[in-house]
């Protein structure tokens, strides 16, 4: 008990007041003198307060105990390193998918896949004999594989008549050369001189020049459309056609399978309050969407609402007016539901007119880029009933317009310009996957914390699958099938909710649940590791020290 | 009053060929208050509905209709409470409102359970986004199926009832207010700007002491034509008068002026200069576009020209001015009269102050209700609680009736434990000789699952003549989850109505008020206290076990001096040198430096 007494008095050290009270502490393993033990300590010291106070040492340290403390500091961190650690990497670790990082890169950096579209012009020679249809087809065949300036776009004629051709030629023997596009089917007709023979080859030079021109003339809209996709822009071509198509690219909707479209009559007061819609889009929609039927499949709802005022009331409606017309905080024009998206034309009547009509605007109607088409229909105020002879104009400008919000080329008929959107269509969105998995990839690169759950890393390897078929059969309809595969499984990768969810977690937070514990536990481990590695320093270079001696 | 809103029914049924009617009628009520019932109904034919082309059906509503696989729709925003001890019976016979917060119920069009709870999802999703209202929020825990309460109310082919599910779903929490009202204007073919719409304010409307906005979709079938999709939108409101009569400018209520004030001059107290005013007890005069706010802006040219715009419902003795070019049409209980008005003209009503106040003739009398019900929580603590809900008959008949309760998971309620007991009345003593048995005859019970579904319990319940019946439960409060409290936690969970649906003498609605439940709250630092405080106990214990097993102990006078004490005597030293320069004495000062 005295020397519990005593020993508290000699100390002021907090972690020695135990039983072992005479306790403190050693640092470094000093030799020293051996014959003192620890049970003589006590006596040596006398409480007379004695002014001279031998500094003693500890004894030396058995070597088997040094070993001991040794063993026991290395078991923690065993225990740390070896069930610790890996159970903390198990419990906060994100699971992130492998996701084919490189193949994704090099199809948003368009390496993957050179896009060829292949367009079959078939030959329809019945006036000449069959060798010089085929000297005919291989001349004219070399002229354009000469001419071509942008090697995803192929003309490839074919001799006979195919099912998948995008365009006929039709031969018919007459005074002059002379080509005419048909306005209503795809194909281009010939008039050669009769007295042509292909078998003279300056007549066959010159038919072959002038049938390689005609056909490069007739896919000329198509050439460039697809160079500006490409980025690839085509030689002498003036910074209006550069614009004209750029605006082509941000008038038209995104590609979808499915449209609604939306017809609806506004008007500022109690009437008209009743319109023949049906009969009307019938007659003068329902052709048109019969025919863009492979492509995209429609939906038509109509409504009729009254009262409903503009954004701008101002008699004539300038270039400025016509952005804030549409009143989106009034009227009733929600986007639809389930996924595809919603065209919308409104019929308002009303007197108002547009004054300073541009490029962009015909007197009575005006496009909304990716969104619809508005048409004004002055009517007089007692018109209670709209009838279809009226709703014809709007209808066809409505017609136009959606062609045009669908992304369809300005020239030549209609299913050549259909075919023609196939092959548009198909590449967009070729290009569109590819980019949307480049930015997946740069995103998952440049967020390590993102999670990238496995339905991720499915979508992903569904959408190189089927962006490897698009690219293998582009310009057919099975390429635009898996384009559209490919385009939708990209998306859907990128927006996938889960990934987000998990995005923030702020460090501060971290700090908070990890420090408490961290601190207190880790720096006496830390401390105790360091101290250990000063002895087992100290040791090895005493060590020497004694062997060095005993040499000498 | 009855006898009124089944001439008013009828008529609705009588005009269900055409397509769109709009009818506002006022009725005053007892204590200076307004009711102000708006109907606007309009329909389509089927074929134009699937075709979708609609002209008098809102677009935005019929889209989702169909994408949700909707066959019928309900839909109720209240707020307050109807205050039926002096109102008397409930408008519409409580058919066209719900309880606090959001109600909703759909048959959807499905053949499994897990397809009507996918179009559900859905329906609920996108109404959510047309309503400006958080009804995302119904999900399972708040979705029951109705057994005997809710039925269809269209009319369906047999094939078309066996093919589909009658769900129901209620949001209590929700507060109703304007952003609800704007889509539900956006809605009716004239929107707010000409017929009875033109009335409606957001700040009149949720000023109002109870409001509720109801949407009724179904199909009506008319025999030997063709079917109709009917979609019926109403608003009931009932205003304090002279509440929406102060001027919009100064909605400060100031003292009335002395000579202004009415007095009850029976009171023994009564002279010049005190007073017991009646002001709130007589019917006071008010004018249509002073108590709503604007005037009324002619009528909706879609409307059904030989429906009245306007109906009241006072005495024939009231005089009741109207403006120029309208024309009146009097009921013929003597207690109603319509108004037909001119189309583009402004329209107000002004309603004068009885010519004898105190002689009972005011107001309607209003009609006593089938039923009275409240529910309150019972009991003490933060664990466990009981529900009552008296339930009284004022009338001559016995009523029966199906209670039903939708209570979260989270309210446990013990089955065991319900009971009833009856009384003549609500003051005499409770009768506990009648078995629970005579009272409830059917019960319905489909227990909670913790975090899936809640409670639905439905009781076939009879009462007789003149009696009150008193249901008690026990229920036992859940300890949540720290993330499933919301922000607000401290504030209570709310509980929702109960609906109660009579089947005899008549079929008519009620719903009780609902309740807030106070579960046991935690302290939301919690979750890092319990870090912080485990953490800091791992680390003393750890820290003693390992300081122990890793240092070495010897003698206290063997060890090294710690450099710190060393400063420390150091300046003690030299402190005490300073102070007791002359007193110190030489040599123990070398005798400390020699340390």
């Amino acid at each position: 008990m005295s020397a519990t007494a005593r020993g508290y008095c000699a100390t002021s050290d907090p972690w020695v007041v135990s039983n072992f009270a005479l306790a403190t502490r050693i640092d470094k393993g000093k030799p020293s003198f051996t014959n003192h033990t620890m049970s003589a300590a006590p006596s040596e010291k006398l409480p007379d307060g004695g002014a001279k106070k031998a500094i003693k040492l500890p004894p030396t340290e058995k070597s088997g105990d040094v070993r001991r403390r040794s063993f026991i500091v290395l078991s923690f961190w065993a225990v740390v390193v070896m069930l610790g650690l890996p159970f903390w990497w198990y419990t906060t670790s994100i699971y992130r998918a492998n996701l084919p990082l490189d193949r994704m890169l090099e199809w948003a950096d368009g390496k993957a896949c050179q896009p060829v579209l292949p367009i079959t012009v078939a030959f329809e020679a019945e006036g000449l004999a069959a060798p010089d249809a085929q000297e005919l087809v291989r001349l004219t065949q070399g002229m354009l594989d000469q001419q071509s300036d942008l090697a995803a776009h192929q003309i490839r004629l074919q001799p006979g008549n195919t099912d998948d051709a995008a365009l006929t030629l039709q031969f018919t023997p007459g005074k002059q050369m002379g080509a005419t596009l048909d306005s209503r089917e795809a194909s281009l007709k010939i008039n050669y001189p009769s007295g042509t023979t292909v078998s003279n080859p300056s007549d066959a030079a010159a038919l072959a020049t002038y049938l390689a021109q005609e056909l490069r003339a007739a896919f000329a809209e198509e050439r460039a459309i697809i160079s500006h996709l490409l980025n690839q822009p085509l030689q002498n071509q003036s910074p209006e056609t550069i614009e004209a198509l750029s605006k082509r690219t941000t008038r038209s909707m995104r590609y979808a399978s499915t449209y609604h479209l939306t017809f609806s009559l506004f008007t500022d007061g109690p009437s008209p309050s009743t319109w023949d819609i049906e009969e009307a889009v019938d007659r003068y929609m329902r052709p048109m969407l019969d025919i863009l039927r492979p492509i995209h499949n429609f939906t038509v709802d109509t409504q009729l609402q009254l009262y409903a005022t503009p954004g701008v009331q101002s008699q004539v409606l300038s270039k400025e007016d016509l952005s804030s017309f549409i009143n989106a905080a009034e009227w009733p024009l929600s986007p639809s539901i389930g996924g595809a998206p919603t065209v919308n034309f409104v019929l308002f009547v009303g007197n108002q007119t547009i004054g300073n009509a541009g490029s962009d605007a015909t007197s009575q109607s005006w496009m909304i880029p990716q969104w619809g088409t508005v048409y004004l229909l002055p009517l007089s105020d007692s018109t209670a009933h709209v009838d279809s002879e009226i709703l014809r104009q709007p209808m066809l400008t409505f017609g136009g317009h959606l062609l045009t919000l669908l992304g369809t080329p300005q020239s030549g008929s209609l299913p050549l310009r259909l075919s023609t959107l196939t092959r548009i269509r198909s590449l967009d969105l070729l290009l569109h996957a590819s980019s949307t998995l480049g930015s997946l990839a740069r995103l998952s690169i440049s967020l390590p914390s993102i999670s990238i759950p496995r339905t991720v890393a499915d979508g992903v390897a569904a959408s190189l699958d089927h962006l490897e078929k698009a690219c293998a059969n582009l310009g057919g309809p099975e390429g635009l099938y898996h384009a559209r595969i490919a385009e939708s499984e990209a998306e859907k990768s990128f927006f996938e909710k889960s990934m987000v969810g998990q995005l923030y977690f702020p460090d501060e937070h971290k700090i908070a649940v990890y420090l408490p514990l961290l601190g207190p536990v880790g720096v006496p481990l830390v401390l105790g590791l360091i101290k250990e590695l000063k002895g087992w320093k100290q040791r090895r270079k005493d060590a020497k020290e004694t062997k060095d001696k005993k040499k000498q | 009053m009855q006898s009124l809103f089944a001439w008013l029914l009828l008529l609705a049924t009588a005009v269900a060929a055409s397509d769109y009617h709009e009818q506002l009628t006022l009725r005053p009520l007892p204590l200076s208050s307004l009711l102000a019932s708006f109907d606007f109904r309009s329909n389509t034919s089927f074929s134009d509905y699937e075709s979708q082309n609609f002209r008098l059906f809102p677009r935005s509503l019929a889209q989702i209709l169909q994408h949700a696989g909707t066959r019928e729709l309900h839909l109720r925003f209240t707020l307050g409470r109807w205050d039926a001890e002096n109102w008397g019976a409930r408008p519409w016979d409580g058919t066209k409102e719900g309880g606090t917060g959001v109600e909703m119920w759909a048959l959807v069009d499905a053949g499994s359970d897990e397809e009507a709870d996918q179009k559900w999802l859905t329906l609920t999703n996108t109404l959510s986004g047309l309503f400006c209202a958080s009804l995302n929020f119904i999900d399972e825990t708040r979705t029951i199926r109705p057994v005997k309460s809710f039925q269809p109310e269209g009319h369906h082919t047999e094939a078309a009832l066996a093919h589909s599910r009658l769900l129901h779903g209620v949001l209590p929490h929700e507060v109703v207010c304007t952003e609800n009202l704007t889509p539900f204007l956006k809605m009716l073919p004239c929107k707010g700007k000409a017929g009875i719409a033109s009335l409606l304010d957001g700040h009149k409307l949720f000023d109002a002491s109870f409001q509720s906005m109801a949407i009724d979709v179904r199909p009506i079938c008319a025999e030997g034509q063709e079917c109709v999709l009917e979609i019926e939108e109403t608003i009931d409101m009932v205003l304090d008068i002279n509440r929406s009569k102060r001027p919009k400018g100064n909605p400060i209520p100031r003292p009335v002026k002395a000579d202004e004030l009415v007095c009850d001059q029976s009171k023994p107290y009564h002279s010049e200069d005190t007073c017991f005013p009646v002001d709130h007890l007589a019917s006071p005069d008010w004018q249509l576009d002073q108590v709503f706010g604007r005037p009324m802006k002619g009528t909706c040219p879609l409307a059904d020209a030989t429906v009245p715009s306007v109906c009241i419902q006072v005495p024939d003795k009231r005089h009741v001015f109207t403006s120029e070019g309208s024309v009146q049409h009097k009921g013929a209980d003597g207690q109603s009269r319509c108004y037909t008005m001119d189309e583009n003209n402004d329209f107000t009503l002004f309603l004068a102050r009885p010519d004898n106040p105190g002689e009972g003739l005011e107001v309607v009398e209003p009609e006593t209700p089938l039923l009275y019900a409240e529910r309150s929580l019972t009991g003490y603590g933060q664990e466990k609680g009981g529900v009552q809900a008296i339930l009284t008959n004022p009338g001559n008949e016995d009523v029966e009736f199906v209670y039903l309760e939708s209570l979260p998971w989270f309210m446990r309620i013990y089955l065991h434990t319900l009971a009833t007991h009856i009384s003549p009345n609500t003051t005499t003593a409770v009768d506990f000789s009648t078995p629970s048995s005579d009272i409830i005859k059917e019960i319905y019970y489909r227990p909670a699952l913790d975090r899936v579904r809640g409670t639905q319990l439905e009781l076939l319940l009879k009462i007789p003549a003149k009696h009150t019946v008193f249901l008690t439960y026990d229920v036992e409060k859940t300890i949540l989850r720290y993330t499933e409290y919301p922000p607000d936690a401290n504030r209570g969970f709310d509980v929702a109505a109960s609906v109660i649906t009579t089947l005899s003498p008549r079929v008519m609605n009620l719903r009780t008020t609902s309740l807030l439940l106070y579960l046991p709250t935690p302290d939301f630092s919690m979750p890092y206290n319990v870090i912080i405080f485990t953490s800091t106990a791992i680390a003393l214990a750890f820290g003693g076990l390992y300081n122990i097993i890793v240092r070495r102990f010897v003698g206290a006078d063997e060890g090294e001096q710690s450099p710190l004490k060393a400063k420390l005597a150091k300046l003690k030293e030299m402190i005490a040198a300073k102070l007791g320069k002359k007193s110190a004495a030489p040599e123990e000062k070398t005798a400390v430096e020699a340390l």
